[in-house]
């Protein structure tokens, strides 16, 4: 609806994202961008495996050409045929397993950076899980995933051994070699019947991993409070409760795993008997030589291993789908802010509400202009947060209209917000890094820019009290710094961006009255022509107001400067102390 | 900039000698599956064998010309052996996971179990994600590791047995042909292990960083985004993730080296055999029947002395990752003969003082006694060490120097689970914990009914609101349910004291996350929990101290007033100033003041 001008240089934070829409498509995709490395590690692997199953082959050459009677010479040649095929082999092992690794590992980074840009993407995501849970997923899961990959490579390194062979086996005996072609696949279709059971499993199993990850980064997160109640023990016996459901899990796929390969050696098995039967009959008949009776079943025998290799694939792959899954519907959760592609036209836009209703907002109206400096005086904590949802995009509107400038808010670009708007909670936590980084978290500014934002937050004694100064390591969550700290770096962090339109929560909250005051009037002086919105109910914020509102029910009731409205009773009450 | 911690402030890797002393623990906790899977798995290689041995009965009745019927003798034991190999396998898989995962359940629950008991000085300087990683990717790491190379060993160890024995009784010379190959396989593991050892270290460590930066990252993301750096912290996770690849893929590549060498070995033993083969037959000293037979016995080890040498490389890294473990699960739980404060404690601090880093002390020597039902406000700039007394008092925080008793108690070296009899904090840090409301509660009393819950929940006035929750008690709360206010996020920590009931509380800030008009409410409900009790109330809201029966004043690690409310207005010094500052309500406007 507004006028704002298209914004180009957005174009990827805005634009619609392109993960996969199924498990399938994911894997499909993993081949696809990992082409280069499994096309050269797939034929080598496939190379690798033919000269195995030449071994033998190449072991009755040598018995019959040098051991059988031959000469020395015959030794020699045949003896070098053996060594040169383990030259092949051993270097089609070595590199194509490398290729295949290196595509593996890769898949693996690449869909853990896919999972961790979901979660920190310009526009955010809605993934309503912990962050334990995350983690688990771009690192177990991630790395579940691509093991389609290998096991792609083994079956068809698998597969080519079992034509080969067959083809041999044919070769000497049609019969036999039926056998081999018709047998193998009917292994194959039998133990499918098993896949789906170990990729249900293991799909729990990821699930509930991902359960004690994500317990265990909240039980540590909340460490502090858990501490100062003493419910370590508690805690740990929730912990344990999901450890030992996840383990429970692990068994139950270690079973069906069981299962699976019991089945594919009890059918092997009765392959290789069936062979081995026939072979021998045929040569007591007369009809192949006791050589190729000893190569034949040899062969046969030597087939139990890609025939469970092949057994595997599917259930190994329907275990990585699982995990896709796991992740194509991580990457579908909806992001936070609307895909607008609209700047305001001005530089120094106005913040209008106009008869908001969202959460408990209820047509709440309200009209920043320009250089202004609004407080807000909130009764209901959650109203507060609400209204900073509705801001910073995390919360849509029900009905009347909210913009910045000539656009609305939905509409309003990733970078269009970033030049004009800041919305501050007031739990914006704290960045693991130095003082600097977090008070400057984008590198824009040298010390001296930094100062005055510094100053007016009174942060400039946190600068000042450590030899360190900027430089001050601080460590994730701000736990090395008091809390009064924390909020007054985090108050000089948003001032330093000196962005148009800044709203705060609650910025003095964890602040003494003496500091309060220092930084109320610290607000003051730097916003001056800018615009800024200070949810409060501190008297110190107040009077640095131009304009209080006063919001009671959703809505704004009262309007005026604080000393004005100081001789309203209701006000009197709702902010003295 | 440093993104993770130091690593002088991970949190300890155990050594050699104690990894295995921890693993073995925990493996004869669980004998009798243990030995069930080494029984199966013994079966399963033996039943691998035989069908190698009925195979050549097949050709020894062919080359005696024998009848069909004696040919279904042996391919009947090969289909026994068969289903005999089926059931081990599958027996024997489930027994080694029934082995190994609770093993590592165990293992990773004492790990979290020493990290929520330590200091949480300690645990914050280390990262979170440094314990998250050892019991998330290390534990993943052993299971993968164990349960590939276990199966592994154990049949390629019987394999190798019988094969070699096979190889033997063919003829001794073809035998010790065989042996041939040996030098190149333990020349090959001498080269490659002690290469491979701080490849693994590394990886872990690496994936450890990885799990920081990824954890991180995520929590933080809201703030990221606002301040339009999250692409920083996504670099930062590509670049530790492309760390851990790049280790792996070393080590890797340093294994396939390994394996070339080991082919080497192979095709000299192979040769050699074949060799001596042709040697023994054309002097007549052996059958060609055997010399093929030598050559097809050595080639079926390939494949199990391949898997051993798997089997070192796993241990390798599960070792790397179990020692990581072990590292914590060693750490001594705080453990001193348990004394009880007694009835009506007296909280003393004596010559306290605190230094987080050396020789920047934050807390001078501090001495201050609260009696019984005694309340104490704290008051100060910010910055100026409340918290860390706070924390001194009530036990969280181990002071560099001084003495802390309550009673008969020292809180600065009894075990934690004692002190917090005793004692209770709330922190100014503040947290729901995901789960339900009652989840949320019972973390200060495990087997509190209903009836006591809620009568927490009114002491601190959240009764009302929480009755109004869709589900009562089993309501879903925090980021990923019903969301709370900092106001009643903190009622819900007030109320957990009053389920502890303690004879000690230090708030801390209590009432500040509130912000706005909650404040009030809240600090009802801080009175609340502290009638009857000791109480060290660190306040921001001034009103708090008026009401206390003492107020020191701290600036700069020290307190500098003490006394009476009314009492340190008279005196008009740093309180009377603050107290200024804190009850203007503010009629003069800005600048005119
Ligand atoms: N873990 C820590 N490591 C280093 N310094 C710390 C740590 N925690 C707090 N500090 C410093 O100690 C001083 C006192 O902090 P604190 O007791 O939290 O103050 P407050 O009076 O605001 O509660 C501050 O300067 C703070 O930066
Ligand atoms: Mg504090």
């Amino acid at each position: 609806m507004g006028r704002g001008g298209r914004d180009t240089s957005t174009e990827s934070p805005d634009a619609p994202t392109s993960a996969p829409a199924t498990a399938g498509a994911l894997l499909r995709r993993a081949l696809r961008r990992n082409g280069r490395d499994l096309g050269r590690g797939y034929p080598l692997l496939t190379l690798w495996q033919l000269s195995e199953t030449l071994v033998p082959v190449v072991i009755g050459l040598v018995v019959d050409q040098a051991v059988d009677g031959g000469g020395l010479g015959d030794l020699a040649w045949t003896l070098g045929v053996l060594v040169a095929l383990f030259v092949v082999l051993s270097n089609g092992y070595r590199y194509g397993a490398r290729f295949i690794k290196q595509g593996i590992e890769r898949e693996a980074h690449a869909l853990r950076v896919e999972v961790a840009g979901h979660v920190l993407h310009p526009r955010g995501a809605r993934t309503d899980r912990l962050a334990g849970e995350t983690l688990s997923i771009a690192t177990s899961d991630a790395d579940l995933v691509p093991m389609a990959l290998h096991q792609l490579g083994y079956a068809i390194a698998s597969l080519v051994a079992v034509l080969v062979t067959a083809a041999y086996v044919l070769r000497v005996d049609v019969v036999l070699g039926l056998l081999i072609l018709l047998g193998v696949p009917a292994v194959l279709v039998a133990i499918q019947a098993l896949a789906p059971l170990v990729a249900r499993r293991t799909a729990r199993q990821q699930e509930s991993t991902a359960a004690a990850s994500g317990l265990a980064a909240d039980l540590l997160e909340g460490l502090r409070p858990l501490k100062g109640i003493g419910g370590e023990d508690v805690a740990l016996r929730r912990y344990r409760v999901a450890s030992t459901r996840a383990s429970d899990d692990t068994v139950a796929v270690a079973r069906s795993w069981g299962y699976l390969d019991g089945f594919t050696t009890a059918l092997s098995g009765l392959l290789l008997a069936a062979v081995a039967l026939l072979a021998g009959r045929r040569a007591l008949d007369g009809d192949i030589s006791l050589g190729e009776l000893i190569a034949l079943v040899g062969l046969t025998q030597f087939l139990a291993e890609p025939l469970r290799g092949l057994g595997d694939v599917s259930a190994q792959f329907a275990a990585s789908r699982a995990s896709a899954a796991r992740i194509v519907d991580f990457l579908a959760t909806p992001r936070i802010l609307a895909p607008g592609g609209r700047t305001p036209s001005e530089d120094r836009p106005e913040l209008v509400l106009e008869d908001v209703t969202a959460g408990p907002l209820a047509g709440l109206s309200l009209h920043l202009r320009n250089d202004e400096l609004v407080a807000v005086a909130v009764d209901d904590p959650a109203v507060s947060d609400a209204l900073v949802a509705l801001l910073s995009g995390d919360l849509d509107l029900v009905s009347g209209r909210a913009r910045l400038g000539d656009v609305e808010l939905a509409e309003l670009s990733v970078a269009g917000r970033r030049r004009h708007l800041l919305v501050v909670s007031h739990h914006g936590g704290i960045t693991e890094g130095t003082l600097r980084t977090t008070v400057d978290p984008g590198g824009q500014h040298d010390d001296g820019a930094l100062a005055p934002a510094l100053a007016a937050s009174a942060a400039d004694d946190v600068v000042r009290l450590h030899p360190d100064g900027l430089d001050r390591p601080v460590r994730a969550g701000g736990s090395s710094l008091s809390g009064g700290q924390r909020q007054r770096l985090a108050l000089a962090r948003a001032l330093a961006t000196d962005r148009p339109v800044i709203v705060l929560q609650d910025p003095t909250s964890a602040v003494d009255a003496v500091t309060e005051q220092a930084v109320a009037e610290g607000v003051r002086r730097l916003r001056t022509g800018r615009t800024t919105l200070v949810l409060t109910s501190s008297p110190a914020l107040l009077r640095a107001a131009d304009r209080v509102l006063v919001v009671r029910e959703g809505r704004v009731v009262a309007q005026g400067t604080h000393a004005d409205l100081l001789r309203d009773a209701d006000y009197r009450e709702a902010v003295d102390r | 900039m440093s993104p993770t911690p130091q690593a002088d402030q991970l949190l300890p890797v155990a050594d050699g000698r104690s990894t295995t002393r921890v693993a073995w623990r925990l493996l004869r906790a669980r004998r009798g599956s243990l030995a069930l899977t080494v029984t199966a798995f013994l079966v399963t290689g033996f039943a691998g064998i035989v069908p190698v041995l009925m195979i050549g009965r097949v050709v020894d009745v062919v080359r005696d010309d024998g009848s069909f019927t004696d040919v279904l003798v042996p391919v009947g034991v090969m289909l026994a052996a068969a289903v005999v190999a089926a059931v081990s396998t599958t027996v024997s898989t489930a027994a080694l996971a029934r082995t190994v995962a609770p093993a590592l359940a165990e293992l990773r629950e004492e790990v979290l179990d020493r990290a929520l008991h330590l200091d949480s000085q300690q645990l914050e300087a280390a990262g979170v994600g440094d314990v998250l990683g050892r019991v998330g990717d290390d534990v993943r790491r052993v299971t993968e590791s164990l349960d590939e190379a276990i199966p592994m060993l154990l049949t390629s160890v019987s394999a190798i047995a019988f094969t070699v024995g096979g190889l033997f009784t063919l003829d001794w010379r073809l035998g010790l042909a065989g042996l041939a190959a040996a030098p190149g396989y333990v020349l090959g593991m001498r080269w490659y292990l002690p290469r491979s050892i701080p490849f693994y270290r590394a990886e872990r460590t690496a994936e450890g960083a990885r799990a920081e930066v990824l954890v991180t990252g995520v929590r933080d993301a809201p703030t990221l985004r606002a301040f339009g750096v999250e692409d920083v912290a996504l670099e930062r996770v590509e670049r530790r993730s492309g760390d851990a690849v790049a280790i792996t893929l070393d080590v890797f590549r340093l294994y396939t080296r390994l394996g070339a060498r080991m082919n080497a070995s192979e095709c000299v033993g192979l040769v050699v055999v074949l060799a001596t083969g042709y040697a023994l037959v054309s002097t007549g000293s052996a059958s060609v029947g055997d010399a093929t037979a030598a050559a097809l016995f050595f080639h079926r080890l390939f494949n199990p002395i391949g898997a051993v040498l798997y089997v070192f490389d796993a241990a390798q890294a599960s070792g790397a990752a179990l020692a990581r473990l072990a590292g914590v699960a060693l750490i001594p739980p705080r453990d001193v003969a348990p004394v009880d404060a007694g009835p009506e404690p007296v909280l003393t601090l004596q010559g306290v003082h605190h230094a987080y880093e050396t020789g920047r002390p934050v807390l001078a020597r501090i001495d201050l006694t609260i009696r019984p039902g005694e309340h104490v406000a704290v008051v100060g700039a910010t910055g100026a060490g409340k918290s860390t007394l706070g924390g001194i008092a009530a036990g969280t925080l181990r002071p560099t120097g001084g003495r802390v008793r309550l009673g008969a108690l020292d809180v600065t070296t009894a075990p934690e689970p004692v002190v917090r009899r005793h004692v209770a904090l709330v922190s100014q840090e503040v947290h729901v914990f995901a789960g339900s409301l009652r989840d949320n509660l019972l973390l200060a009393r495990a087997d509190a009914d209903d009836e006591a819950l809620w009568r927490a929940l009114e002491t601190t006035d959240a009764a009302g609101w929480a009755r109004t929750l869709p589900q009562g008690l089993d309501t879903v709360v925090g980021d990923l349910g019903h969301p709370l206010t900092p106001a009643q996020t903190q009622q819900l920590a007030l109320s957990r004291v009053a389920l502890l009931d303690p004879q000690v509380v230090v708030l801390d800030e209590a009432t500040a996350e509130a912000g706005s008009s909650g404040a009030r409410e809240l600090e009802q409900a801080a009175s609340a929990v502290t009638r009857g009790r000791a109480a060290l109330v660190i306040a921001h809201r001034l009103t708090q101290a008026r009401t206390a029966d003492r107020v020191l004043v701290m600036e700069d690690g020290a307190v500098v007033e003490e006394g009476r409310h009314e009492a340190l207005l008279r005196a008009g010094g740093r309180y009377a100033q603050l107290w200024a500052a804190w009850s203007d309500t503010g009629e003069q406007p800005v600048g005119q003041a």
